[in-house]
């Protein structure tokens, strides 16, 4: 793939991901015949209770039994357990398919300038419409528990990207919860398999907002002179095994992947290798790893409620006022192809991305934030032409900071501020790759927003990106070449669960 | 001397009983559990009970979803859930009046918080963590009142001969009052429309 194809890719990516896939699971509500509130705070945003019944294995953290109004379908009486391996261990199935569906739109109004983006010489470029109706994404959702300390998730966009246009895969796994084969305590290790989004200290995949956190979508692609064409984004989706435990409403949580390698920059699999099985997703024996660890200090005086999973105000119960920080680090190889023209040669280039984030929460106030480096080996060419040698490493860096505030139950306004710094970013914004491209080593917005809860499963979002007033100036001469403009932009979604 | 007193004890019964009868009837319109009482006797006040009704908040629910108590009892609300609950009521509805509300606040497994309803009205029972949680307490003025049973009948006993107003109400109807006359056994229907 050329790097200009990679960059438009990496481009569409983003302006896609600027109006997010979010999730929620009505199927939960249905089965405990609780309200989307008991879990949620602004769905998907979850509150502490939802981050311990998702901790738990999507159970409630204690007395789940209790509270199951639909009850599940026994696949064996809890006492075959006793004649174990004489008969299979027994589990449950829901007593309703878990399925759940969303449907989220989006509207989006841009800035009256924004076509002085294009050069007006030589070529009309493309023409960016002042007001856009977006693709609608109807997700398939369907999660729960097989008892046993077994849960499982699957999200599928059944259609993204316009009427009748297939969507994909999203997360797929089942989870094993092995805390008690090991005498550990309380969920502190399980085993997920299968296709998921890192561990990221908040998802990306299922973020409340109508945009993503840019860092977490930004890919490292490197200049003309460079052999980097990493299209890799930390919230990319992947295939693995995850070790995990912990809890995320208070004390440690740590996460380690194995996942596979990352195959930008060239086919997935050899032209000549059939496809008899499954096919390939790897280009080397390689495994990318992946690990975050974090701790939460959760700050009330009263040690019952400190340790409770929401703290007890006068009130009603809330989440906790807490301090959380964290680290998380991804370590892989991005492939490249160099044809020498007598020779294909294949570079393996490592790269890293590491970060750390902190969170502060105060009842209805939630302040946190990201930092994230990403750095790649940039192996190219030897002077001789005939081997790899070391280049200029490609890095970048970035992160967000974000407040959000419940100033009603249904309503939460939140103020961002994102910053991704890539010099490769703006020396291909030069090509003329994409509106929303970088023209400038930093890449900066502020985004104001405002959602509101019409009922607890149908969500307003509006969102205002400010971005800097920038021009387009050739790097080689400095010449100005496009007029000033500016790629604000308003977006309102509307999204509904049941 | 014992069977002296033993037959004044029965006339005095008997006097008594002559006196006091049953309000009974049915309700029609509305399904599920209804509340009939006696309302306000104009110079008469009622003791409150000393036994604490109870409402409790289990499996997600409350417990029993309609409770009535008399005026100036004091009810215990009971947390039987492995979670935490509140409980608020936005105000107590009396007619066209409404009272303030008001939040006990939230308390774990096992616990319990007690309040005291002063003046009669209907409340509605809610957790604030859980909003489709829902219970109703329907606070009487009288001590004569009785809940309607699967068929929507309901019986009132021991309600003294006289004049009275009485009232019934549903959950999500208007209640409706109508006068009865008590002398002996009394029947008052009603057809309630949500």
């Amino acid at each position: 793939m050329s790097r200009s194809r990679t960059v438009l890719l990496a481009l569409a990516v983003f302006v896609c991901t600027a109006a997010q896939s979010s999730f929620a699971i009505p199927a939960f509500a249905r089965m405990y015949g609780t309200s989307c509130s008991t879990c949620h705070i602004d769905f998907p945003k979850l509150n502490d209770f939802g981050k311990a019944f998702k901790d738990a294995g999507f159970k409630f953290p204690k007395d789940d039994d209790s509270f199951v109004k639909i009850p599940p379908v026994m696949l064996g009486a809890p006492a075959q357990k006793e004649i174990w391996p004489k008969a299979i261990w027994p589990g449950v199935i829901p007593g309703l398919p878990p399925i759940s569906v969303r449907y989220a739109t989006f509207f989006q109004v841009l800035s009256k300038n924004r076509n002085n983006f294009n050069s007006p010489t030589p070529a009309i470029g493309d023409f960016i419409p002042r007001t856009d109706f977006q693709d609608g994404t109807l997700t398939l959702l369907m999660a729960g528990s097989f008892g046993s300390g077994v849960s499982y998730w699957i999200d599928d966009d059944i259609a993204a990207g316009g009427s009748g246009a297939a969507g994909g895969m999203g997360d797929a796994w089942l989870k094993f919860n092995l805390s008690n084969v090991f005498k550990l305590p309380n969920d502190a290790l399980s085993l997920r398999v299968g296709q998921f989004e890192l561990d990221l200290p908040w998802s990306q995949a299922r973020t409340w907002n109508l945009s993503g956190w840019d860092i977490f979508d930004q890919p490292n692609v490197g200049t003309g002179a460079d052999f980097v064409n990493n299209s890799f984004a930390i919230a990319s989706g992947t295939q693995g095994v995850e070790l995990s435990g912990g809890h995320s409403y208070g004390g440690y949580h740590y996460s380690v992947a194995v996942v596979n390698q990352n195959t930008s920059g060239t086919a997935p699999g050899p032209a000549n290798v059939g496809s008899g099985g499954d096919g390939f997703f790897s280009d080397s024996n390689f495994k990318d790893l992946y690990g975050r660890v974090s701790y939460r200090v959760n700050l009330e005086r009263d040690a019952e409620s400190r340790k409770g999973i929401q703290a007890a105000g006068a009130t009603g119960p809330h989440d906790h006022t807490y301090v959380e920080l964290g680290a998380f680090g991804f370590y892989g190889r991005s492939v490249q192809r160099f044809d020498t023209g007598t020779a294909i040669l294949t570079a393996r280039e490592p790269f890293y991305r590491i970060g750390a984030h902190a969170a502060f929460n105060y009842r209805t106030f939630n302040l946190f934030g990201a930092y994230m480096y990403g750095h790649d080996k940039n192996l190219v060419l030897n002077t001789a032409g005939d081997g790899l040698a070391s280049g200029q490493p490609v890095h970048f860096g970035g992160g967000f900071v974000e407040a959000d505030y419940m100033a009603l139950p249904w309503m939460m306004t939140s103020l961002r501020w994102d910053s991704v710094n890539s010099a490769s970013d703006r020396l291909n914004g030069v090509d003329g790759a994409g509106f929303f491209s970088a023209f400038h080593s930093t890449r900066t917005r502020i985004t104001p927003g405002v959602q509101f809860l019409i009922h607890p499963n149908i969500k307003a979002a509006f969102e205002y990106q400010i971005r800097p007033e920038q021009v387009v100036t050739d790097p080689t001469t400095g010449d100005i070449v496009t007029g000033p403009f500016r790629t604000n932009s308003a977006v309102a979604g509307l999204d509904f669960v049941f | 001397m014992n069977k002296t007193l033993v037959m004044l004890s029965a006339i005095l019964a008997l006097t008594a009983s002559s006196l006091a009868g049953n309000i009974s009837g049915k309700l029609s319109g509305v399904t599920g559990v209804s509340v009939v009482y006696v309302d306000t006797i104009a110079g008469k006040t009622f003791p409150p009970p000393e036994q604490h009704p109870v409402m409790n908040q289990k499996g997600l629910a409350m417990v029993p979803h309609i409770l009535v108590v008399q005026a100036g009892s004091t009810v215990d609300f009971l947390n039987s859930d492995k979670v935490a609950h509140n409980v608020f009521w936005p105000s107590v509805q009396s007619g066209s009046k409404k009272g303030p509300g008001h939040n006990l606040g939230t308390w774990p497994q096992g616990d319990k918080r007690s309040f005291k309803f002063e003046q009669a009205g209907v409340a509605s029972i809610l957790c604030n963590v859980h909003p489709e949680m829902s219970g109703y307490l329907v606070i009487v003025p009288t001590p004569y009142f009785a809940q309607t049973d699967s068929s929507g009948a309901y019986k009132i006993d021991n309600v003294p001969d006289g004049q009275y107003t009485l009232t019934a109400w549903h959950e999500g109807s208007k209640a409706q009052s109508k006068p009865v006359a008590v002398a002996g056994d009394a029947k008052a229907d009603f057809t309630l429309s949500k």
